[in-house]
C-alpha cells in the first residue's frame, strides 16, 4: 500500500510552500519522509529526497539523526503534548542545542534565554525554570518553536502549527514563524488544511489528494485560477469576505479513498463533479497548465464553462 | 412572618480556586500527605530508619551478648522487652535487626530496579525482537518458583561455592535475581507507552540520540511507577529474609535479623511468648507500613486521582 505515491516538489532557501489537503492526504506522511520518521512500518520503498546535495533516503542512521533538528527542524500540532512534562521548558531548549555539536554545553546554556527572547516569551529569564504546565498553549508552541530554530536549521517544517491554538494566539504565532524563517533564512514547508492561513503565508501550494500531489504552483495562481476540480472545489467550500453575490459553498460529496481499496484511474474520479470517461480508467500526470502551475488532471477548471452551476447540480 | 425569599448563594471560593502551579514530585506529595494511613506507615517506615541507623552506634547491650540475665525473663524495667532462651536483651537485637531489614529491603529495591529497569527499557523502546528475547525471559522467570530458586541461589552462592559470605549480600542477591521481574514489566509497559508520546517522537526530530530519549524522555516520566513498585518490593524483601532466617537458612547466629529471633523462641512460645511476639510484631508493623506507603504512592502518582 502507498500512502504517499509520486510526490515531488521542491522548495528554495526562503520560500514558504504550503502544502494543503484533506485529513489523510498524505500531508504529515510526506514532512516525516523529509526526516526518514515515518511511523512503523511504514517505509520508504523509493525515491531521492534531495536537500542540497545528499539524499536523505541513503544517510546512514546516525547522519540522519545529526541531520534532524540541525538542518531541518519540525513543529507539531499540539504543543500541549509536544514538550516533556517533567522537564523545566530551558531544559529542554538547552537538550535541543545539545543534541548537535554546534554549540558547546556553555554556549547553549547561555542561548536558551535569548532564545526563548526571540520566540517573544514575555519574561524569558524567570520562565526557563517553569515547567510546560505552567505555560499557556501558544507559550508552549513559542517553546517548540524556540527549540525547532534554536539550531538555526535552513527549512522548518510546521505540521498545523496553529490547529490546537485559540484564534487569537494563531496569528501571533504565524507571524513569529514567517518573521523567524526571514531572519534565518530559512525555507518553511506548511503543513494546514486552512486556505487562509496558505493564501497569507505562502509563496506556493502543493495540494495533496490520495497521496498525491494533485496541483502546485504560486499562491497566487492557485487561488485565482484553480485547474483542478478538488483544488476548484476546496476553494468554493470556504465562505469568502469579498464574495459579492450570495453564493451557495459547494461541498464535496464522499470521503476520500481508503488506501487499501484506491480507485482504478484518477483518485479524485469518484467524488467530482467533472469527471469524464477517461478519468475513470485512466489516472492523468501532473502537467504544466501554466508558467509554474501543474495539475494532475483530464479535464481542468479552465474548460469547463460554467463550473459553479455543474458543480450544483 | 414572611418567609426571607431564598437567596442563591453563589460558591464564590470555587470560582476563584486556582490551579495550584506544581511538579509531579510535590503534587504527589502533596496528595500523599492527605491519606492518613499513608502517613502513619511512613512514621513506622521513619521509626524504623532510625532505630537502625542509632543501633550501628549504640544498643542497650550488644546485640551477641548471652546471659544479660536470666534466660527467658519476661519484660522488666531494665529489659523492656524481656530476654530470650539465650539471655540476651531483645530491645537490643530488635534495634540490630531493624538495621539488617533495611539494608535488605532497601538493597533489595535498588538491586530489583537496577536490573529490571534497563531491560524495561529496552523491551518496550526498541520493541521487535528484543522484546521478545526479554519478554521471553520474564515469561520464564515468572513460571519458575522463585522461592525455591532463591533458596538455592542462597545456597550454592554462599554454600556451595563460596562467592559471597552467608549474609545480608547474599539474601539480597538470590531475591534479586528472582523477582526482578515485576519492574521490568512495568518498565517494560510504561516504554511502550511512553515512545509513542509525542514530545519523545519531537526529541527525536530534534535529533536526540536513543540514550537520550530513554534517559531524559522516557525514564523520567515512568519514575512514579517505578517508585511505587520498587516500594513494594521492600516488604517482599524483608519477608523472604525472615522466612528464610526462621528456616535457618538465612543469616547465621548470631545476627539479630527477625526472622531468626522468632525461630529462637518458637521452643518455649508456651511460657514465654514475648520472645516470639516482639520480632513477629516488628515484622508486621514493618511489612504493613511499607505497603500502607506503597498504597498511598500508588494513588499519589496515579494522574486520575489528580484533582
Amino acid at each position: 500500500m502507498n500512502a504517499v505515491d509520486g510526490v515531488s516538489f521542491e522548495v528554495d532557501r526562503g520560500e514558504i510552500v504550503g502544502i494543503v489537503g484533506e485529513s489523510g492526504s498524505g500531508k504529515t506522511m510526506t514532512a516525516l519522509s523529509l526526516l526518514r520518521l515515518i511511523p512503523e512500518p511504514g517505509k520508504i520503498t523509493s525515491g531521492r529526497i534531495l536537500y542540497g546535495e545528499k539524499d536523505v533516503a541513503q544517510m546512514t542512521d546516525e547522519e540522519i539523526r545529526e541531520f534532524r533538528g540541525n538542518e531541518i527542524a519540525m513543529i507539531f500540532q499540539d504543543p500541549m503534548t509536544s514538550l516533556n512534562p517533567v522537564l523545566r521548558i530551558g531544559f529542554q531548549v538547552e537538550e535541543a542545542m545539545i543534541a548537535h555539536q554546534r554549540f558547546t554545553n556553555k554556549q547553549a546554556k547561555e542561548r536558551v534565554v535569548p532564545m526563548l527572547q526571540r520566540v517573544r516569551i514575555p519574561a524569558a529569564k524567570d520562565r526557563v525554570r517553569d515547567y510546560p504546565h505552567q505555560f499557556s498553549g501558544g507559550m508552549r508552541q513559542r517553546a517548540m518553536i524556540a527549540m525547532g530554530v534554536s539550531n538555526e536549521p535552513s527549512l522548518l517544517i510546521a505540521d498545523e502549527p496553529t490547529t490546537a491554538l485559540d484564534v487569537t494566539v494563531q496569528a501571533s504565532i504565524i507571524e513569529l514563524i514567517r518573521d523567524l524563517s526571514r531572519e534565518l533564512r530559512a525555507a518553511v514547508i506548511l503543513i494546514t488544511h486552512n486556505m487562509a492561513l496558505v493564501a497569507s503565508l505562502c509563496n506556493r501550494v502543493i495540494v495533496m489528494y490520495a497521496g498525491r500531489v494533485v496541483e502546485e504552483g504560486p499562491t497566487r495562481a492557485i487561488f485565482k485560477n484553480p485547474q483542478h476540480p478538488y483544488t476548484w472545489s476546496l476553494l468554493r467550500s470556504m465562505p469568502r469576505v469579498d464574495e459579492k453575490e450570495k453564493e451557495r459553498l459547494i461541498s464535496i460529496k464522499g470521503l476520500p479513498p481508503d488506501l487499501g481499496k484506491m480507485p482504478p484511474g484518477c483518485k479524485f474520479h469518484p467524488r467530482c463533479k467533472f469527471r469524464v470517461d477517461r478519468c475513470f480508467t485512466e489516472e492523468p500526470p501532473l502537467a504544466e497548465v501554466d508558467p509554474g502551475q501543474q495539475a494532475r488532471c483530464w479535464v481542468l477548471m479552465k474548460n469547463i464553462p460554467d463550473p459553479e452551476a455543474q458543480a450544483k447540480t | 412572618m414572611a418567609q426571607a425569599a431564598p437567596v442563591i448563594q453563589p460558591d464564590l471560593e470555587l470560582s476563584y480556586e486556582m490551579p495550584e502551579q506544581v511538579t509531579l514530585l510535590s503534587d504527589a506529595w502533596r496528595r500523599l500527605k492527605r491519606n492518613r494511613l499513608a502517613l502513619v506507615g511512613a512514621v513506622i517506615i521513619g521509626l524504623l530508619f532510625v532505630t537502625a541507623l542509632i543501633s550501628i552506634v549504640w544498643t542497650p547491650y550488644p546485640t551477641w551478648l548471652q546471659a544479660v540475665g536470666p534466660t527467658y525473663q519476661p519484660p522488666s524495667a531494665a529489659h523492656p522487652l524481656g530476654l530470650d532462651q539465650a539471655g540476651r536483651d531483645i530491645l537490643s537485637r530488635i534495634m540490630g535487626g531493624a538495621l539488617i531489614t533495611v539494608q535488605v529491603g532497601v538493597g533489595s529495591a535498588i538491586i530489583v530496579s537496577l536490573i529490571g529497569i534497563p531491560l524495561g527499557l529496552l523491551a518496550g523502546f526498541y520493541r521487535g525482537k528484543v522484546d521478545t528475547v526479554i519478554s521471553f525471559f520474564i515469561n520464564i522467570w515468572y513460571g519458575i518458583p522463585d522461592l525455591l530458586v532463591a533458596l538455592i541461589l542462597v545456597f550454592v552462592l554462599s554454600d556451595a561455592l563460596h562467592l559471597i559470605p552467608r549474609g545480608v549480600l547474599v539474601i539480597v542477591i538470590a531475591f534479586s535475581l528472582t523477582r526482578w521481574m515485576d519492574v521490568a514489566r512495568l518498565v517494560r509497559g510504561q516504554a511502550l507507552a511512553l515512545r509513542e508520546r509525542e514530545f519523545v517522537e519531537a526529541a527525536r526530530m530534534s535529533g536526540a540520540r536513543d540514550f537520550a530519549l530513554l534517559a531524559r524522555h522516557i525514564l523520567p516520566n515512568a519514575l512514579g511507577p517505578i517508585i511505587v513498585q520498587a516500594t513494594f518490593a521492600i516488604p517482599a524483601a524483608v519477608l523472604f529474609e525472615a522466612f528464610l532466617s526462621f528456616l535457618g537458612l538465612g543469616l547465621p547466629s548470631p545476627t539479630p535479623s527477625w526472622g531468626a529471633m522468632a525461630a529462637d523462641g518458637y521452643h518455649g512460645m508456651d511460657f514465654a511468648p514475648h520472645i516470639v511476639l516482639a520480632p513477629t510484631i516488628a515484622l508486621s508493623l514493618t511489612l504493613m507500613a511499607f505497603n500502607w506507603v506503597g498504597d498511598g504512592l500508588r494513588d499519589a502518582f496515579d494522574p486520575r486521582m489528580r484533582r
